[in-house]
């Protein structure tokens, strides 16, 4: 799996990439708006998408806790809330392996045969988001705030 | 027609009718069709806000017998964990025939729906499918299939719907005829009455409202009430009476200066001999060490006995807490089994479950297994359940956590793969016959629990129903987990039946860990008293007693008395009065605000774990000892006070004094607007004479009548159940005063009888919808 350098801001390999949409394949139900377009790191052969915040409301984890033969970080599945049907997996507990190898910090990790994907666009929409895009947006938002909190004394 | 012998399995044919709302393409009508390897084919509602329904309508009226949930092959989160089935025949006033929960599995699942009211079959045209819960709590409601089963055969239906629509125009009629008749239209009732010749009530509430309401005839209604009182016509009605606890601290016999008691302490053990009327005691925690001692307490001379000091020096059990004890009284001997070890005593020597058994009558202990793992019983536990049954000469025992050496209580802690070589940290059920000396193993602990499976627990409560042969076993914990279940084990069909999965709260069970219970196998009553958390984060907000009736035969749980919890200030402050002469520690607790019961309760024991509460069924008694009082600031303080509780229910002499009180009171009241005299000596006398004066309530109610005598009238207004008079004042209405107040007071009396001898307890005006 595809995990960690887990501070706030990203590692500077993960900016170029784009951010994706995520719905759910079986009902539509929007999933996340901030997905990456992810490798398993013990089979780079499987297409995923991550996310860093924990997707809820849209889904939740169902299951018990469990481990798969590649690695022995501790999952657990997550399933779409709208339709209930399993669309990836969170974990709960990253092993010191994947934690070693580069990773992109993300515990939330869709299938790709269980979501459609498009790319994000930025808020012109003259171009496709990234991941260092949309830092740089959320950092502008929030000074926009601060600014408007400057007003209110 | 013999409707039992019919054949119930023809399917069903239906339509979909309404929803509440689907989401996506998971239309309702995907339930028509069973497609287990789509998972697309089901309904699913948009959200999980209630109320979700799907309403069903049937090609005919047909009797609907059973319903059928077919499930997507793999297991899912939308799967209907509780829900309800209603039916009805026009799309109103809809009867609820199921409440069920499906398992998560992809097995098709078939229920027996309700289908008969007073032993009649009845038709419907609608079913109406209420989700409750799912399988993952915030994931919408999911229905892969339904399919119904039951009779649509013309020839059995169509005299049902003549059944029900007789049932309907009776019940119309009846309706007239009580409105008729409260409101004292007399010949359009009597011309209703001839004409149907349909009966609005038993006859003998007839004469009885001939001579209260009609006649005014006081006197002859008394001596009515007084005969059906007799006559235990009232029996239904006084045994929904709650009960009321009555605790009082045991005064013990003085023998000279020094009164011989144990002292204090938790985890102990005690069990009633019934038959002797004595109490044993054995063992314990006081806070530092275990205890060896063992105690006799003999009821009728309130006076206990040290029958040992240190019963592994007398042969017997070394000191423990933590073990259970049961007794055979017909052969007078008491059995125990294991204990609770430090973890840095589980040394392999030390980790074996020994098996005592104490001779009453020749006073001695014998091991019967030095450890019964290796002859086919549990392996060393604590804090399981113990019954002795008289009829199969075995001892059932149930749950407990496994000790094992060194390592301590097997963790629970989560692990990832569900390791099933492993052996259980959690005992199972297992039944020990006393005369071949062999174990069995009746269930393994499952903690994925199918229909016959068993989870096994710690802190749980097991009561042997001697009647029916059945262990009923509640509450308890596992790990982090709190067991809300209710089932029993029968006995001689080694069979498992599910009360209540502790899923639906209404229910009322009193989710417990550290609760005591009891039974009393021929009332078919069980007694919970409510415990304090062992948690100290969550015992703040349980600090109080409950104790709760539940009643086997009705599979209805009340709730006796609950008090108030107790701040965390006066908790600190005056909770618990313990003095150096070991004086009765109680809380005085303010009775509730709520109505488990009016006047003010004595004292009563403090709440408290690890306590003790044996059962003397033959005379109605409880006692209580010891246990741990849970205070943070004395983490070793352990309790020695010695309770009896009493439990006490209206009585027939008591509702005849009530029924009597109120007859009275209305004639007192008729008296008064004509001769003042006769109604102050009527009130004195014969009104007084029915007053119960201990009653603090009833008491009260009479001096305000006095009141009356010089104009006060709101002490009448106040106590009319129907909460005023203006709503019953009746704008077209050929009753004056008295009749409208008899008419009330008869109404009140009608409460007593049984449901099927009275007039319908609705009233034509409530149909009407503005």
């Amino acid at each position: 799996m595809e995990t960690a350098c887990h501070e706030p801001t990203i590692h500077p390999y993960f900016r170029h990439k784009d951010v994706y949409v995520l719905w759910c394949v079986y009902c539509d139900n929007e999933l996340s708006d901030r997905t990456m377009k992810a490798i398993l790191l013990a089979d780079i052969k499987v297409d995923l998408y991550s996310t860093d915040l924990p997707p809820k409301p849209a889904v939740d984890v169902i299951g018990r806790y469990y481990t798969t033969d590649t690695c022995s970080c501790q999952i657990r599945d997550m399933a779409c809330t709208k339709c209930g049907n399993p669309v990836g997996y969170h974990v709960v507990l990253p092993c010191a392996n994947c934690l070693e190898s580069c990773n992109n910090g993300h515990f939330w990790i869709f299938h790709q045969h269980t979501t459609k994907a498009i790319q994000r666009l930025n808020r012109e929409g003259s171009n496709v988001l990234t991941w260092g895009a949309m830092e740089k947006e959320l950092e502008a938002e929030r000074s926009i705030c601060y600014d408007s909190d400057d007003v209110c004394r | 027609m013999n409707f039992d012998t019919l054949n119930k399995d023809k399917v069903l044919d239906y339509t979909i009718h309404k929803w509440s709302s689907y989401s996506h393409n998971y239309v309702p009508e995907n339930i028509l069709a069973n497609q287990p390897d789509r998972q697309s084919s089901r309904w699913s509602s948009e959200t999980n806000n209630p109320p979700q329904f799907l309403i069903l309508k049937l090609a005919e009226p047909a009797i609907a017998c059973s319903i059928t949930f077919g499930k997507y092959e793999k297991t899912h989160v939308c799967n209907l964990r509780k829900f309800k089935v209603l039916a009805s025949l026009e799309e109103q006033n809809f009867v609820e025939i199921l409440q069920g929960g499906l398992k998560n599995d992809s097995n098709p699942e078939t229920f027996t729906l309700k289908h008969t009211i007073h032993g009649q079959p009845f038709p419907c045209r609608f079913i109406k499918i209420v989700p409750l819960l799912t399988w993952g709590p915030s994931y919408n409601f999911s229905i892969w299939h339904v399919k119904l089963h039951g009779v649509n055969a013309p020839e059995v239906v169509q005299p049902c719907l003549h059944w029900y629509y007789k049932y309907r125009e009776i019940q119309a009629i009846r309706l007239c005829l009580k409105h008729f008749r409260q409101h004292n239209y007399m010949e359009a009732f009597d011309a209703l009455r001839k004409k149907t010749n349909i009966l609005l009530e038993d006859p003998i509430l007839s004469e009885l409202h001939t001579a209260l309401v009609h006649e005014g005839d006081f006197e002859k209604s008394e001596v009515i009430i007084k005969k059906l009182i007799a006559d235990d016509i009232f029996r239904h009605y006084i045994h929904q009476n709650n009960y009321k606890p009555h605790w009082q601290p045991v005064t013990l016999k003085k023998t000279g200066s020094i009164v011989q008691k144990p002292g204090m302490r938790g985890g102990h053990q005690m069990c009633m001999d019934h038959v002797h009327n004595c109490i044993y005691l054995l063992g314990g925690w006081n806070g530092s060490e275990d205890l060896a001692d063992f105690w006799v307490f003999s009821c009728k001379d309130s006076e206990w006995t040290c029958l040992s000091k240190n019963t592994k020096e007398d042969g017997g059990p070394s000191a423990r807490s933590c073990h259970k004890m049961c007794i055979d009284c017909n052969d007078e001997k008491i059995y125990t089994l294991g204990r609770y070890l430090d973890a840095s005593k589980r040394t392999h020597e030390r980790v074996v479950n020994d098996f005592y058994v104490f001779d009453i009558k020749s006073n001695t202990w014998k091991l019967i297994s030095p450890d019964v793992a290796l002859v086919g019983g549990p392996q060393l536990i604590f804090d399981h359940q113990m019954c002795y049954d008289d009829e199969s000469r075995s001892i059932f025992v149930f749950g407990g956590r496994v000790l094992t050496p060194n390592c301590g209580p097997r963790s629970g802690s989560i692990s990832p793969s569900n390791r099933s070589d492993e052996r259980s940290e959690f005992s199972g059920l297992y039944s020990y016959h006393v005369d071949t000396d062999t174990w069995h193993l009746l269930r393994e602990d499952s903690g994925n629990a199918g229909p016959q499976d068993i989870r096994s627990r710690i802190g749980h409560s097991m009561l042997l129903d001697k009647k029916q042969r059945r262990l009923y076993i509640f509450g308890g914990q596992r790990s982090k987990e709190y067991i809300n279940d209710f089932f029993y084990y029968d006995i001689g069909q080694n069979q498992v039946a599910t009360l209540s999965d502790g899923t639906k709260k209404e229910n009322g069970l009193p989710s417990g860990f550290t609760q005591r219970a009891t039974i009393n196998s021929e009332s078919g009553e069980i007694y919970v008293l409510s415990g304090i958390s062992k948690d100290r984060e969550k015992r703040e907000e349980n600090m109080h007693n409950s104790f709760w009736v539940y009643v086997i035969r009705d599979n209805r749980w009340t709730c006796v008395y609950k008090n108030e919890p107790q701040s965390a200030s006066s908790h600190a402050n005056n909770f618990l009065n313990l003095s150096f002469e070991g004086l009765p520690n109680f809380a005085a607790d303010k009775p509730s605000s709520s109505d488990m019961e009016s006047g003010i309760r004595g004292p009563e024991p403090c709440p408290r774990y690890a306590h003790q509460l044996v059962y003397d069924f033959e005379r109605n008694v409880h006692y209580m000892f010891g246990g741990n009082p849970g205070r943070t600031s004395q983490p070793k303080l352990r309790l020695d006070d010695f309770w009896s509780l009493h439990l006490s229910r209206l009585s027939k002499s008591d509702l005849l004094r009530k029924c009597r009180y109120v007859i009275r009171k209305q004639k007192f009241r008729e008296i008064v607007s004509v001769n003042l005299v006769a109604a102050l000596n009527y009130l004195q006398t014969t009104v007084s004479a029915a007053v119960d004066h201990d009653n603090k309530e009833q008491a009260a109610d009479f001096r305000s009548l006095a009141s009356t005598l010089f104009g006060d009238m709101e002490a009448f207004e106040s106590n009319y159940p129907s909460g005023g008079q203006e709503a019953t004042r009746l704008v077209y209405s050929n009753a004056d005063d008295a009749y409208v107040e008899r008419t009330e007071l008869f109404d009140q009396l009608v409460k007593y009888f049984p449901e099927d001898m009275t007039q319908p307890s609705e009233n034509l005006l409530d149909l009407i919808v503005l």
